[in-house]
């Protein structure tokens, strides 16, 4: 396995997008797309590697390598380097990144009709940022990449969105910008704490995480909710997520799919990465509130949801208030729940992908992604209404399809869970059955609206699904069942690091 | 006599070098500027670049002690150390820059070529000796030379309105000068000493220091002023909007090189006497970077905009100085060396557009990126890199100076956060004109491709600003060095 390097894995799309960006590579869209398509399925390809060889039973990191300039490393005499290295949790979020990525080329033929050349490379440049974000070892060096995700995905969601995209990424970044400022003061702060206790300066991760009996009580809680804010803006959480909405009915459908499935989940890797593992005496402390935070979560963004008149906003709604489960499962602090939360980042993922992917082909036909204007869909489309079906049934949580393992899991983790407020637990335990049925509101609702009701009269002769959407769609179902009938297969992977994160958190 | 002539050859040899070469240049500039044709101005360009090039490549052979590292010349006026050669080599790359970007503007006034590029080195000069004195005196001739020359060269623009706009800069600078020489007047009449090591020698021994204060505060009135801190930031973009380009962009990379240069050096007499200047220090930095930083994002200008970026890029230097310790210090100076690169790019792009169409609205840019994706990447590039975020040098060098603050002391860390924020607005102003240039509107606009030179600064800026962030760990170990020695 030596010859698997993350080095070329990270930055492989960089050098892709740097050759797309160069004066003599041939301006044809055709001949752009090919080059994206085929570079995104050997990286595909790559990057399964990685977990064919991997070690399951393995806790720490590994395929460590460090990226070094003619043998000078990045910033050594601040104890910082580009070190990178995956355990079972990035790795996932790692082939799913990439498999994405690849799923919205496939895509964007159908919207992108302008500036070829800069989408591509933008595409691969915020690939390769969230890749970075997922394998960074050291502080810095994850906060580099958390940053360099934002610039490609300000061109991405102005340039090819509609007439408001422009306002709304310059929201987004303004927003994004700000909390960074209270991760990146997080991180200072850590840094130097750090070297006055242990004298040794070091940005590395893992070894800030050990000794957390020396940090004093109060510093402890003011990184780690300063750590909470920047990442909680990315999750998003309700009361910090309204960039979100925003920027999904305004920017064009591959992005969608890409912000949908790549961005969000770095935010929830943030939280498992820095605030559980470097503070897990906090974490504990602060586990009801966020556990209640879940729940307002799921209530609030699912009420949210129902009254959008758009089926971009209502999907964008309702990944916010899925993305609740994935708190509450962090929250119960034991391991049925800890394995569903992550679970449940990667099946979020998946679903609301795939959802886009139907949107975006809705949104292709007819133009519109207003509910009002759409209806009955089904009669037209009738292949789009079944790949439809399976996934609003997937992200409901219907047994045997990809939600419903990690959604048992969480909520039987809340149960068992022995937090000392027994009564919350249990009122979040119900409540949370409660939200399936929320769910299964706010999902069957726009399908119904969609697909199902009266077929309105400029609509009669849309065609159904192309080839390749076919193919998408195909892909992404199988996944949906696959995992849904054999989640193990995923568990299995990340058991042995979420038992090792479990015994930091003495529980 | 022979004695002193070798005496003093051997000050030039030690110390000296640099300057003596940019001496020889004006005086034959100047010697040019009467007896030359109008139509041979391009070679003032020519020998000027040729001086600085030299003076550039005469520094490389200034001797440097490895164990007393600092030598003195010209019975102790002059001193030369490795602190002194790094700000003399930024300060004559950015001359070199600037000398080029000067194109256009020597093109407009042919007549006073030679004129312009003999105040230029000058100012060069000045510069360059400013961060080498010993004793208040001389940096009270050098850093006024300094303004003097600025002046000048502000005046050399033909717009209609570019006296009245200067003369702000004009009085407001010799309103601080007076006061500099006032206290001047008091710490010599405290200590009875005017160079920088007596001071230091009675600060060691004294307990009343309130005067002192009070004597240093007013001295640091003029440095204030020229870097555009905020009591004395009033005059910075009426100045800049009424000054030529090439002109705004000398005001924002000179004085500001030496303003610091010398401003560290006079930190390190005084600063372990009088704590409460920390606290001043970090207040004024915090201020400047929120007044500036909101300012900045109401223009509609790039000169304006330009000109409260350069107030905002002291302050952050300015709260690195406030804790004062060897990682600030060399944190202040990485800082100053990309911000020397990033700046210059800046304004390189700046004067490409100008020249080609004279039009300095933001809202010119409108619509670039589809006739010049190349310079749109480049100048974008070059603008992240000035709101410090991620894959630039702007970074690395924010968080080596930040993490030097927040290593400081707890005392320091509220302000840390609201100057992050306040730079997170900064970061607005400079986006504004990144959202222009890819905004899709039709432009009769275009770039002209003629003017290499401009061009070259500019990808060359661009690439240095990402060099700057993969080999920084070289270009930091020599900042320490330079700041450990000082």
């Amino acid at each position: 396995m030596n010859f698997l390097s993350l080095i070329t894995l990270i930055f492989a799309p960089i050098a892709a997008a740097l050759l797309i960006l160069i004066p003599k590579f041939p301006n044809h869209q055709v001949k752009v797309r090919r080059f994206a398509k085929a570079f995104a399925s050997l990286h595909f390809i790559y990057a399964m590697l990685f977990l064919v060889f991997f070690d399951t039973g393995l806790y720490g990191m590994s395929y460590e390598k460090e990226l070094t300039f003619f043998n000078i490393s990045w910033l050594k005499s601040m104890g910082i380097s580009a070190k990178f290295a995956v355990d079972g949790i990035s790795l996932l979020l790692v082939i799913l990144t990439s498999f994405i990525v690849l799923i919205t080329f496939v895509l964007s033929k159908m919207h992108i009709r302008t500036k070829h050349k800069l989408y591509y490379s933008m595409v691969f440049l915020f690939e390769s940022a969230i890749l970075g974000i997922l394998c960074a070892k050291d502080m810095f060096m994850f906060f580099v990449f958390w940053e360099l995700s934002l610039i490609p995905l300000y061109f991405l969601i102005s340039q090819w969105g509609n007439s408001e995209a422009r306002s709304a990424a310059m929201k987004f970044t303004l927003a994004s910008f700000t909390a960074n400022v209270f991760l990146f003061f997080a991180m200072l702060i850590l840094y130097y704490y750090n070297f006055a206790v242990s004298n040794v300066l070091t940005a590395n991760i893992e070894s800030l995480s050990m000794d957390e009996s020396i940090y004093p009580m109060w510093f402890q809680m003011l990184v780690f909710i300063n750590f909470l804010i920047g990442f909680i803006i990315r999750v998003p959480f309700v009361f910090f997520h309204s960039w979100y909405p925003d920027i999904q009915s305004k920017s064009c459908a591959p992005v969608n799919i890409l912000v949908s499935g790549t961005l969000l989940c770095t935010g929830v890797y943030g939280l498992i990465r820095f605030n559980l593992q470097i503070f897990p005496e906090i974490f504990k402390l602060f586990a009801p509130v966020l556990m209640c935070w879940g729940v307002v979560n799921i209530i609030y963004a699912g009420a949210l949801s129902i009254i959008q008149p758009e089926i971009k906003k209502i999907a964008a709604y309702a990944q916010i208030s899925m993305t609740g489960f994935v708190m509450i499962g962090l929250a119960c602090l034991n391991q049925v729940g800890f394995n569903g939360a992550v679970f449940m980042t990667l099946a979020l993922s998946i679903v609301f992908t795939s959802l886009y992917a139907i949107i975006s082909s809705v949104q292709f036909r007819t133009k519109t992604t207003y509910l009002t204007a759409l209806g009955g869909l089904g009669q037209v489309m009738p292949k789009c209404m079944y790949f439809a079906l399976i996934i609003c049934f997937g992200a409901i949580g219907v047994p045997f399809l990809i939600t419903f393992a990690p959604k048992l899991m969480i909520l039987s983790g809340a149960i068992l869970s022995n937090l000392e407020e027994e009564l919350m637990v249990k009122i979040v335990a119900i409540t949370g059955l409660l939200a399936i049925i929320f769910a299964s509101g706010y999902i069957m609702y726009l399908f119904y609206k969609v697909f199902c009701s009266v077929l309105l009269e400029q609509w009669k002769r849309l065609k159904d699904l192309s080839p390749q959407e076919m193919s998408v769609m195909t892909a992404l179902c199988l996944v949906i069942i696959y995992f849904g009938v054999y989640p193990m297969s995923v568990i299995q992977i990340y058991q042995s690091v979420s038992n090792y994160l479990l015994d930091i958190l003495q529980v | 006599m022979i004695e002193s002539i070798n005496g003093i050859v051997n000050d030039i040899l030690n110390a000296y070098l640099p300057e003596s070469i940019i001496i020889i240049f004006i005086l034959f500039s100047l010697t040019a500027s009467l007896f030359f044709n109008t139509s041979l101005y391009k070679l003032s360009k020519w020998f000027t670049l040729f001086g600085i090039t030299l003076a550039l490549g005469s520094t490389f052979f200034l001797p440097i002690d490895p164990d007393n590292m600092e030598i003195f010349a010209f019975n102790g006026e002059i001193v030369s150390s490795i602190y002194t050669i790094f700000f003399k080599i930024l300060i004559l790359m950015s001359a070199f820059f600037l000398t080029l970007l000067s194109r256009n503007l020597i093109r407009e006034k042919r007549d006073r070529a030679f004129e312009y590029f003999t105040v230029f080195l000058c100012a060069v000069l000045f510069a360059m000796c400013t961060v080498s004195v010993t004793n208040f005196a001389g940096l009270f001739f050098a850093f006024e030379g300094l303004g003097l020359c600025s002046f000048l060269l502000l005046n050399f623009s033909k717009k209609t309105d570019a006296k009245q706009l200067s003369f702000g800069y004009f009085v407001q600078g010799n309103a601080a000068a007076f006061l500099f020489l006032f206290g001047i007047s008091y710490l010599y009449g405290l200590c009875g000493q005017i160079s920088f090591s007596g001071v230091s020698d009675y600060l060691a021994q004294t307990d009343s220091i309130v005067l002192l204060t009070f004597a240093f505060i007013l001295i640091l009135c003029v440095f204030l002023f020229k870097l555009g801190i905020v009591p004395f930031s009033s005059w910075v973009a009426d100045t800049f909007e009424g000054a030529g380009y090439p002109i705004a962009a000398f005001m924002s990379t000179i004085p500001v090189l030496a303003g610091f240069g010398i401003l560290s050096r006079l930190l390190l007499v005084f600063m372990n006497y009088l704590p409460v200047l920390k606290i001043l220090f970090i207040c004024i930095a915090m201020l400047t970077i929120l007044f500036s930083a909101l300012s900045a994002i109401r223009q509609t200008t790039v000169k304006r905009l330009m000109a409260y970026s350069m107030s905002v890029q002291s302050g952050i230097m300015l709260l690195g100085l406030s804790v004062f310790s060897v990682f600030s210090l060399s944190g202040v100076l990485f800082y100053l060396l990309c911000y020397m690169f990033v700046n210059i790019g800046v304004w390189a792009a700046i004067i490409l557009f100008y020249d080609s169409c004279k039009r300095d609205n933001i809202e010119d840019y409108n619509g670039l990126i589809f006739h010049r994706p190349y310079y749109v990447i480049a100048f974008t590039t070059v603008l992240i890199a000035l709101a410090g975020l991620a894959p630039t040098s702007g970074f690395v060098a924010k968080l080596y100076l930040f993490s030097a603050v927040a290593r400081a002391g707890f005392l320091f860390l509220p302000f840390l956060i609201i100057s992050m924020l306040a730079c997170v607005i900064m970061i607005f102003a400079y986006w504004k004109l990144i959202r222009s240039m890819f905004r899709r509107v039709d432009t009769e606009v275009s770039i002209d491709t003629k003017i290499v030179s401009s061009k070259f600064i500019l990808y060359a800026c661009a690439l240095a600003s990402i060099l700057l962030c993969i080999f920084a760990d070289k270009i930091i170990q020599l900042c320490q060095s330079a700041a450990y020695y000082l």
